[in-house]
């Protein structure tokens, strides 16, 4: 499971691009994303971090029980760990990761709700 | 301590492939720097780590409440920071022992806890020696490890985070996610507002710290969202679960009710979409707060975190500050004076100015920049950064006109890259979405149909069908993004503007480019820009709003203490007003002191007639334009309005004197008064004569009742005498002579008192009053007063017969007949009746009933009615004189001596008085006057008078002329003749009864004649007539007329009685002696009429 932050004011808080889990960016830093470290590569590396994750999200989710939840099923969070999420995430992960996204032939779907289906 | 064992595990595989960088290892990361350090060490570091990042908690706590800016700044730092602690610690605990210890002790392996109390100096070498150990251990462990091992302990320690990403949830379409009866419900939950974020990371840490209790949290999720505040959303099964997992959290409110979201709404909650906060540089924003409230500034740049923005507006300098130091040269600013009351004018920066008032060392210049008060200008704009919240992002709607100034720049020369309208035309996009409607043309201007025009279809959401308009896809349909079509305009098109600040604007358009569309405006034939999907086809001419203010178009306005004008166009805030010197001003409303109201304004036009608001008049000099009058202002000026006329909107102003009435309408009434005002022959005689009561005569005879004394005949008031003040319709407003008091009363209970004390029913029409002189009150005799010209004045103010000549003559109609002279004549010459009038001798007559004869006879008659008179002169009069052996009064239109004679002896057997023989006698006024004949009769020729004989025999000696029966005639005649239906309808009518009234000698009696038109006056209904033999028109009271029934198959007839009434008919057949089968031109249906319900219409031959 993902850390959770402490300090749920605070406007230091990111959300990934691709999973919209909400971190503290120290977190990111320390651990990466729990769910796409894999792709994202945000550990150790601010500037990664900075690109992977943006502070302009709305709404947060608290994900408790991530595999009966139909909140998480609905943000497609099912599979990823315990943690808080975001509803909306405002940007696109960079092209790199789109581009592997793309060669893996995963669908990337924005988490800024612009395309619905 | 599994927490350190998972640090411990975490660091010792990766050390060591990283060991061989060490060396090197950057002082900015924090992780090489730590790396090659055995476990011992990476333990401690953890838990600074963990020191580090609290303080670093706190830290960013404070920050949460500092700038952004600076927060990034720090930020940077601290992330350095801790590296370089990290560093020095280790550099400070290598001084120690106890790292060479530690060392040691994992070379040794197990011992190192017994040794960590180790205190002691040792040697450098020793410490080499360690270090080497160290290193030498190392190269054997990685000989012995297999690489694939560790590859494999990898995998396994990191197995979470190396998981491969799947992504496998996002093939399903969201549709498939839609929450099914089998999932847990959400539960809506008050919370105190602001809080909503921290309850849910409550939640979810209470969670976690429930989980392995007894009583572990069974809610599945919680969430909240910003556009919601004050609620959160919890996933649970039940509200009991939803309700235990808030229990002792702080700012919930489960006692306002846990409430159940309905499934369909479950996915709505999360679907909320807030704005796009999008800021790109270039794009327009305004300012929320402060000085720059509500301006409109341009982004130059976005910080990375997109929290700061970057922003070039125009400045607001204060080139008045309140520093009276400034007086004594010394100029000083004054920063933090607190804001002056007044926001300073939008204002380019320019340096001498600012440097004039605030001094030379407030500015300084730095390249092409300068700073002023903290703030850097460029190009005359302040450059400033903002944060994102103090800006409004959406719905900036950036007015040209304030784009145009940005473009324009500082020295108000056009910039050579003026600022990309298509900036804003891509904030307005979306809302062009919603303005498109089926029908428009539209141009796709993106996508892979770019270029493509057609026709709307159809709008489905965001998919716009349209029918492509082309050469090779011409007709079919095509599906495109909403946002992609942007509506076409074409020069030529007529548009009109829908929303904006050109609202309601209409114009032809001239250029189009891209999205912004000039066209003319229709209103102010100036050119206006526009967005196109702020445009719609339209072929209406909207003068837009009448309305501005309080005014409205036409309104007389006052402009200044000598000057009104009237309101001839409105624009959108001003208006334009045309003064009553001609000249037109463009006015705000806040120029105009007020709005005048000239509803009761009346002025005299140039025959001295009336003139009031909505009367059509028409200039007798100058352009001799037409128009309706608007206002009139001063009884001077009168502005006035005609649709024809494109100057000022139709509206013009002119003197009232030069003014002639269009209609003779409403005018007849006016007429007698007027001339009796112009001539003052007839004024001066009256006045000599004392006949004329000047108050009826100045009064104005609106109604002829008016002034009279009357008696109360019946109701509550019976027996009361008054004066009638004023006259609507049937009742009457009379002032009684007792109690001083003014009473509302039915004209019914009304009777005319005499001076002698007689009663007469008010509402008899043709007593004499009629004549006008028995109401002035002043009157000395009747006898006078019936004789005077004035009479004829009166007369045909209030009369019927006789006044139909006195109110044709002056009328621009009559003139061309002819009759005007005669009248004319008359009426100025000095006059013989008010000298009869005067004569003793008339006096004296007139109290006897002799002197009619008499009178008659008297030269002065004769002399008078000779002087004017034309017929004599036509050489009709012979014949007149011939039949009438007195020549004067043989003129007065067959009154011949035979009649009067006849009449005149009977007469003083009724009465004695003169009062009651005018009464029911024709007076020489009553009684076809010469005035009256010869209005009437120039062409009617002569030949086919009457003769007096005929008058006798059908005048029956006192009866006929007597107002009783004009007055029953006046309910008699066809009223229907006034219905609307009835309007230009040429009915055939019968000349019937003018003999019995003497009505222009009854030479018409008995002829056939179509009615031209209709004319209603206060007192009498009259009627446009054409004769049907000899072509001439004459005006003749429709109580003379009667109907002519239809009598042959094909007749064209109108109903003017029963249901079918007002409607044409064509007779059919004969049903019986009075009913006919008629048919409807519009309707093969067959009607039944009867024959006294129809008359007869005349259809016009044709040629």
């Amino acid at each position: 499971m993902s850390t959770i932050p402490s300090q749920a004011k605070s406007k230091q808080l990111r959300a990934c691009l691709l999973c919209s889990i909400i971190q503290h960016p120290m977190d990111f830093r320390k651990n990466g994303c729990p769910n796409c470290e894999e792709l994202m590569q945000m550990k150790g590396s601010p500037d990664r971090i900075g690109v992977c994750t943006t502070t302009y999200f709305d709404g947060i989710i608290a994900v408790i029980d991530t595999e009966s939840s139909w909140v998480a099923r609905w943000q497609r969070t099912s599979k990823y760990v315990r943690g808080m999420y975001a509803v909306r995430v405002k940007g696109r992960v960079p092209d790199d990761v789109e581009a592997e996204l793309e060669s893996r032939g995963i669908k990337y779907r924005p988490r800024d709700q612009t395309d619905q289906d | 301590m599994s927490g350190l064992d998972d640090e411990y595990a975490m660091h010792e595989p990766e050390s060591d492939p990283i060991q061989l960088d060490d060396e090197d290892a950057d002082d900015v990361q924090p992780e090489p720097a730590q790396k090659p350090k055995k476990p011992r060490a990476s333990i401690y570091d953890a838990l600074d780590d963990e020191e580090d990042e609290e303080d670093e908690d706190d830290e960013e706590d404070e920050d949460d409440e500092e700038d952004a800016g600076r927060g990034k700044k720090r930020a940077k730092h601290r992330h350095k920071r801790p590296a370089v602690n990290r560093f020095l610690d280790v550099e400070a605990e290598v001084d120690t022992d106890e790292d060479e210890e530690e060392e040691e002790d994992e070379a040794g392996g197990d011992e190192f806890i017994a040794d960590a109390g180790i205190e002691g100096d040792e040697d450098d070498v020793n410490r080499r020696a360690a270090v080497n150990a160290r290193l030498d251990r190392r190269e054997r462990e990685l000989n012995d490890q297999d690489l694939a091992k560790i590859a494999q302990n990898l995998h396994e320690r990191y197995g979470r985070a190396a998981v491969r990403y799947t992504g496998d949830m996002n093939e399903v379409p969201q549709r498939l996610l839609i929450p099914s009866v089998h999932d847990a419900s959400l539960w809506q939950i008050r919370v105190k507002p602001g809080r909503e974020r921290d309850i849910v990371f409550s939640l979810m840490r209470k969670a976690i710290d429930l989980e392995y209790t007894a009583q572990p949290l069974s809610i599945l999720s919680a969430f909240q969202r910003d556009s919601l505040p004050g609620m959160i959303y919890v996933e649970a099964r039940s509200a009991q679960q939803v309700n235990q997992a808030c229990k002792g959290l702080v700012g919930v409110y489960p006692s306002r009710g846990i409430t159940l979201v309905p499934i369909e709404e479950m996915a709505s909650l999360l679907q909320i979409k807030k704005q796009d906060l999008t800021v790109t540089p270039g794009s327009w924003v305004r300012i929320k707060r402060g000085k720059y409230q509500g301006d409109l500034a341009q982004v130059m740049d976005i910080t990375e975190n997109g929290e700061d923005v970057g922003l070039k507006f125009i400045p607001r300098i204060d080139l008045n500050p309140k520093d009276d130091a400034s007086v004594d040269g010394r100029k000083r600013k004054k920063v933090g004076s607190g804001l002056s009351t007044m926001r300073p004018p939008q204002r380019f920066f320019n340096y001498e100015e600012v440097v004039k008032v605030y001094g030379r060392k407030q500015v300084s210049k730095r390249n092409q920049v300068y700073v002023f008060q903290n703030d850097t200008y460029k190009d005359g704009f302040i450059e400033k950064d903002f944060k994102l919240n103090a800006l409004v992002l959406e719905n900036v709607n950036p007015t040209l006109d304030e784009i145009t100034r940005f473009t324009r720049g500082q020295d108000g020369a056009e910039n050579e890259n003026p600022v990309d309208l298509s900036i804003i035309a891509e904030a307005s996009r979306k809302a062009a979405i919603s303005v498109l409607q089926p029908g428009d043309h539209v141009e796709v201007f993106e996508g892979e149909q770019a270029g493509v025009h057609g026709v709307v279809d159809s709008i489905n959401q965001d998919v716009v069908t349209i029918t492509a308009i082309g050469v090779e896809i011409d007709g079919q349909k095509i599906d495109v993004p909403a946002r992609g079509v942007r509506k076409r305009f074409k020069p030529g098109d007529h548009v009109k503007v829908m929303t904006g600040q050109n609202a309601d604007e209409t114009g032809l358009v001239v250029s189009v480019s891209d999205n912004v569309v000039t066209f003319l405006s229709d209103m102010s034939m100036q050119e206006v820009s526009v967005f196109s999907k702020d445009l719609r086809e339209a072929a209406e001419v909207g003068s837009g709003t009448n309305i501005v203010g309080n005014y409205e178009l036409h309104d007389l306005v006052q402009l200044d203490l000598q000057t009104v004008g009237v309101i001839f166009k409105t624009e959108r805030d001003s208006f334009r007003v045309l003064d009553q010197n001609g000249q037109v001003r463009l006015v705000q409303p806040h120029q105009i002191s007020m709005r005048r109201n000239s509803d009761r304004a009346i002025a005299t036009d140039s025959e001295g007639h009336e003139l009031r608001p909505q009367d059509n008049m028409k200039e007798i000099d100058g352009e001799g334009r037409k128009g309706r009058v608007l206002h009139i202002h001063q009884s001077f000026f009168a502005f006035l309005h005609n649709r024809d006329i494109t100057e000022n909107g139709g509206v013009f102003v002119t003197r009232a004197r030069s003014l002639a009435s269009l209609a003779p309408k409403g005018n007849l009434l006016k007429t007698g008064t007027d001339l009796g005002k112009m001539n003052p022959a007839v004024a001066g005689g009256a006045a000599t004569g004392g006949m004329v009561g000047s108050g009826t005569m100045g009064r104005g005879p609106r109604d002829r009742d008016i002034g009279v004394i009357v008696s109360v005949v019946k109701g509550a008031y019976k027996g009361y005498v008054g004066v009638v003040k004023d006259t609507n319709g049937p009742v009457a407003r009379v002032e009684l002579h007792t109690g001083n008091k003014v009473i509302t009363i039915d004209k019914e209970k009304l009777y005319r008192r005499h001076p002698d004390g007689k009663l007469t029913p008010l509402t008899a029409p043709y007593n004499p009053n009629t004549m006008g002189p028995p109401r002035s009150t002043g009157g000395g005799g009747f006898g006078n007063s019936a004789r005077t010209p004035n009479p004829y004045g009166a007369g045909a103010a209030g009369g019927r017969t006789p006044g139909w000549g006195g109110g044709r003559t002056p009328n621009p109609y009559a003139t061309g007949d002819g009759k005007t002279p005669a009248w004319n004549a008359s009426s100025r010459t000095p006059n013989p009746y008010a000298d009869g009038g005067r004569t003793p001798a008339w006096n004296a007559s007139a109290r006897t009933p002799n002197p009619y004869q008499d009178g008659g006879k008297t030269p002065a008659w004769n002399a008078s009615a000779r002087t004017p008179n034309p017929y004599q002169d036509g050489g009709k009069t012979p014949g007149w004189n011939t039949s009438s052996k007195q020549g004067g009064w043989g003129d007065f239109g067959g009154a011949s001596p035979k009649p009067w004679g006849g009449s005149s002896p009977a007469r003083p057997a009724e009465s004695n008085s003169w009062d009651s023989s005018l009464q029911t006698a024709p007076t020489p006024a009553a009684a076809p006057t010469p005035g009256y004949f010869a209005a009437q009769t120039p062409g009617a020729g002569y030949a086919s008078a009457p003769t007096p004989a005929g008058i006798m025999s059908s005048v029956g000696v006192l009866s006929a002329p007597t107002p009783g029966v004009s007055g029953a005639v006046e309910d008699e005649y066809c009223m229907w003749l006034t219905d609307a239906e009835f309007t230009d309808r040429k009915v055939i009518m019968e000349i019937v009864g003018t003999h019995t009234h003497n009505w222009s000698n009854g030479e018409h009696e008995g002829k056939l004649g179509f009615v031209n038109s209709v004319l209603v006056t206060a007192n009498d209904t009259v009627v446009h007539f054409h004769l049907l033999d000899d072509g001439t028109a004459i005006t003749i009271p429709a109580s003379y007329l009667n109907p002519v029934r239809p009598n042959a198959v094909g007749d064209h007839a109108m109903v003017h009685e029963g249901k079918y009434k007002g409607k044409e008919v064509i007779l059919n057949s004969k049903e019986s002696d009075n009913t006919w089968l008629v048919m409807q031109p519009e309707d093969v249906a067959g009607l039944s009429c009867e024959t006294q319900q129809m008359v007869k219409l005349y259809v016009s031959p044709v040629y």
